[in-house]
């Protein structure tokens, strides 16, 4: 059993590339090539050990859900009930004994397969993959089986107030638009989805032309791309071009708002304070984030002091923004004993105040931009944390430039233009406060900051608040 | 806090070609005792730290228990260079990230920064061992981070309470018997002079070893720590732990409540420490029952029978003897009676029938595999060989152990699940809704 210094301080952004830096980093050699099916395919060597790593990414997330919260999640997981030529335990067979791995998920946006793998065993696993991605069976009985896990899986996460505030969050701020998709769906909808909903969602949303597949570690570049091409050149079109569904605009939310979520059994309030963050594609991408890395992104960070280290309230505080494709979210998070719940959030809200009203100096922004600098390297250092960039590249429409130009765009960051990402990029007012913890103790407390919906978490999450 | 019961993976170094060998590990020991593990790697820019302090929950007693690990918190609270708030100012400052652990056993502090800042780690890390200042105002403001830690680990996880209830079962006499993070009420109790003594006794330099990974060279760093951690003074041993749990003479069973959909399950059996001859056969055995989806446990409880939603077990490196644990979650409508019985049966059927050499071998395939992932980065490399060092007694044992993993037979394997698994050696915890019915 171990207890650590710190708990998640260090919460990325969803983007894999958001803490950076770098020493004359550069980003390794790799080829980037297009089927004629419209599949990209990405492909580099590294040599240190004797592994492949491989990184797909699919146009079929939990914005496709429909009605159906949970199905762009199930029907990733099912891919991995068997296939064509592997039946599931035929399938779990080959790979353990390979000691490899394929995992295969939904996110809000993007399916994903991650697969891990000894070189001298890639053509069995690549095929292994190729199966997996092209010629699902999507049994029925393990669709079943599955189900039933993932129902008492949901039934669990509220037991866990850190399990469920990031949902309820997201569609707090996001209300009806697709980015507020639950993605590991709800019970009334789970419960409902048959295996013929999967093969639907799969049929429409695991296309070829929207999809990229990376490749990385322990192998020669001629001969995998003729191998890649082998495997995944029969792979058809759709039959329609995808829908945008996220492209429509966020509403922006018009006053501070409470969202207190009742556990009745709490001891401690776990909390979010939120508000509009920026899409991946934002041009001040970088120096957001040396800026949210004093703020709220790291040990010394402004909250993590005042709420951590001067106060004691709590084990850390952080804050972060997340950015998608077509918008974002900013939160500020953390969690503390119930009865010190409104010092805990007045603390916070004073430091976001003082963000604002007092701001940084050189020599903090110095500091961030040395830190981000250099932590930069270990984060693309393995096969399998370059494949995630790759197709993280592929998604967000970006290049190497962002990985080799990033020193120079952290250096670049000067004092005033820091003030002004401040101002514009963290909030002031029209707060989201979104609260887990025991009603009875904190309701009070909620409404100093905003007017409360009240809701308990044992029931389902309603489809807007 | 995301490793807190999960099988530890730590598990070092495993069979096959690796790229490293024992003589890429450059060592030398200090005039004060204190022995450094350097390697060199230029793959990235970057370099660590880690230093492993032989101490952890097992060196306290009732009255200070949590006290190793508010310790560790306490190091970064300021020393005579660095003050308060400077340790970790500094280092961020220079590019460099830190963290630390406590467990039963050991406290390890790391640090991740590019190469460029060494000599500023170096400082740091002996202004804090030299000469720590331990100020009672930081103390009362720390206590409050350490008491909401314990509090959001039990606020977020059941296994976390079980787990601790399992242990304090399992365990009536030895210090393994209380939980890392402490009681409550002697978390709010420990007093100066209690901190003040743990700093002299255990963050001595004869009582911890360092490794030095990344861009570095080997003089650097040696030129570099006689410069600022030999001139430390070393310390008298610290006194051995003396308690030697008393064999377990039959099954015990505890019943905690908490309000969960299905409930948690706990079975755990006395098991030997990291340097007895059965860790090898019993890490294998571990994987046999509960690594990958065609594992056996998964196989028959999650697919087959769909008795529990998942299963694990863990078996980690520690000093003293130590638990053999089964984890398992039942399936909505279960009764955790079935589940147990079913987790019997599969042990019994490796007691009395063995394992196969297909098994076998997968479990040494992904053994390697294993290997691959912690060599390939310089983190991995300075966990596994500091781990070595300190629970095999050697860090080229890192070395051996694909020969130690090789020997091991499914005969080995079938004896140990016999040696081991037996009814009046283990202790069961069941955390469910109602414990009335």
């Amino acid at each position: 059993m171990q207890y650590i210094k710190r708990l998640f301080i260090f919460a990325l952004l969803l983007t894999v590339a958001m803490q950076l830096s770098a020493q004359g980093y550069q980003l390794p050699k790799y080829e980037k090539f297009k089927l004629k099916n419209g599949f990209t395919v990405y492909l580099m060597e590294q040599k240190e050990v004797p592994v492949i790593s491989v990184s797909v990414i699919l146009p079929a997330g939990a914005i496709y859900d429909g009605e159906k919260a949970g199905l762009a999640s199930l029907t990733a997981t099912a891919l991995k009930h068997g296939t064509k030529n592997f039946p599931k335990a035929k399938l779990d067979e080959e790979l353990d004994f390979a000691g490899a791995s394929i995992s295969t998920y939904a996110s809000k946006e993007s399916a994903g397969l991650s697969s891990k793998f000894a070189a001298k065993d890639k053509d069995k696993i690549l095929g292994l993959i190729k199966e997996v991605l092209l010629e699902p069976a999507f049994d029925a009985a393990e669709f079943e089986k599955e189900k039933k896990r993932l129902l008492v899986s949901l039934e669990q996460q509220k037991e866990s107030p850190r399990s469920v505030i990031g949902a309820y969050f997201d569609k707090f701020m996001y209300g009806d638009h697709v980015y507020g998709n639950i993605i590991q769906g709800k019970i009334s909808t789970v419960s409902t989805l048959t295996v013929d909903d999967l093969k639907k969602f799969y049929q429409e949303n695991y296309l070829p032309e929207g999809s990229a597949i990376s490749v990385v570690g322990d192998f020669n570049t001629a001969e995998m791309k003729s191998k890649i091409t082998a495997l995944f050149s029969g792979w058809k079109k759709g039959a329609k071009a995808q829908v945008n569904l996220a492209s429509k605009p966020v509403t922006p939310p018009a006053g501070n708002r409470v969202l207190l979520i009742n556990k009745d059994d709490a001891r401690e309030t776990t909390f979010y304070i939120g508000a509009p963050g920026i899409p991946r594609n934002n041009p001040d991408y970088v120096a957001i984030d040396v800026v949210n890395t004093l703020f709220g992104g790291r040990f010394t960070s402004m909250l993590n002091d005042e709420l951590r280290v001067n106060t004691g309230l709590t084990y850390g505080a952080n804050s972060r923004f997340s950015p998608l494709k077509n918008a974002g979210t900013f939160v500020i998070s953390t969690f503390t004993a119930g009865k010190t719940t409104e010092p805990a959030i007045d603390k916070a809200l004073e430091v976001l105040n003082k963000l604002h009203s007092t701001g940084i100096d050189e020599n903090a922004l110095a500091s961030a931009k040395n830190y981000v600098k250099g932590q930069f390297p270990p984060r693309f250092e393995t096969a399998g944390q370059l494949a995630g960039l790759l197709t993280q590249m592929f998604w967000y429409n970006f290049n190497e430039s962002f990985i080799n130009n990033f020193e120079k765009n952290v250096d670049g960051l000067t004092l005033d233009k820091a003030k002004a990402i401040i101002a514009k990029y963290f909030p002031k007012d029209k707060l989201q406060f979104v609260l887990v913890g025991k009603s009875a103790d904190i309701k009070k407390i909620a409404e100093k900051y905003g007017p409360v919906t009240e809701v308990q978490i044992k029931e389902e999450v309603k489809k807007a608040f | 806090m995301k490793k807190l019961f999960l099988i530890a993976l730590l598990l070092p170094a495993l069979f096959g070609r690796s790229q490293m060998k024992a003589d890429d590990v450059k060592t030398f020991v200090l005039k004060n005792g204190m022995k450094f593990l350097v390697v060199e790697d230029y793959s990235i820019p970057n370099a660590n730290m880690y230093l492993f302090y032989k101490v952890g929950s097992r060196n306290e007693y009732q009255g200070i228990t949590g006290l190793s690990h508010f310790f560790e918190h306490m190091m970064f609270n300021g020393a005579k260079k660095y003050g308060p708030k400077l340790f970790d100012q500094t280092m961020e400052f220079n590019g460099g990230a830190n963290n630390a652990y406590t467990t039963e056993n050991v406290t390890v502090y790391t640090n991740w920064f590019p190469s460029s800042a060494m000599e500023v780690i170096f400082d740091l890390e002996g202004d804090r061992i030299a000469s720590l200042s331990i100020d009672p105002k930081m103390v009362e403001s720390e206590r409050g981070v350490v008491l909401s830690e314990r509090s959001t680990g039990l606020e977020n996880s059941p296994w976390n309470l079980l787990g601790q209830q399992v242990q304090a079962t399992a365990f009536q006499e030895h210090p393994y018997h209380w939980p890392v993070i402490g009681y409550e009420d002697d978390m709010k109790n420990w007093k100066q002079s209690d901190l003040e003594r743990y700093f002299k006794t255990y963050y001595a330099p004869n009582n911890c070893v360092v490794v030095v990974s990344g861009s570095v060279k080997a003089d650097d760093v040696k030129k570099l720590a006689e410069k600022y951690i030999e001139p430390i003074a070393a310390q008298a041993p610290p006194p051995p732990v003396h308690t030697v749990e008393p064999p377990q003479t039959g099954e015990r069973r505890i019943l905690v409540q908490k309000d969960v959909a299905t409930p948690y399950l706990m079975i755990a059996y006395k098991a030997p420490e990291a340097k007895h001859a059965d860790y090898y056969p019993l890490v294998i055995l571990s994987d046999i029952l509960s690594s990958g989806k065609s594992s056996r446990l998964y196989t028959e409880l999650v697919d087959k029978k769909q008795l529990a939603t998942s299963v694990f077990t863990g078996y980690d490196q520690s000093f003293d003897p130590t638990l053999f644990q089964f984890y398992a979650v039942a399936s909505k409508g279960v009764n955790e009676n079935d589940l147990e019985k079913a987790i019997y049966e599969e042990i019994e059927k490796i007691k009395k029938d063995g394992i196969s050499e297909n098994e076998l071998q997968k479990i040494k395939n992904q053994k390697l595999m294993e290997f691959y992932g912690q060599v390939e980065t310089i983190n991995g490399k300075s966990n596994n060989i500091g781990t070595y060092e300190v629970f095999f007694g050697d860090y080229k044992k890192m070395f051996d152990a694909p020969a130690e993993f090789n020997k091991v037979t499914i005969d080995d394997v079938k004896r140990v699940a016999n040696k081991y698994f037996s009814k009046s050696a283990r202790t069961v915890g069941i955390l469910k809704s109602n414990t009335n019915e």
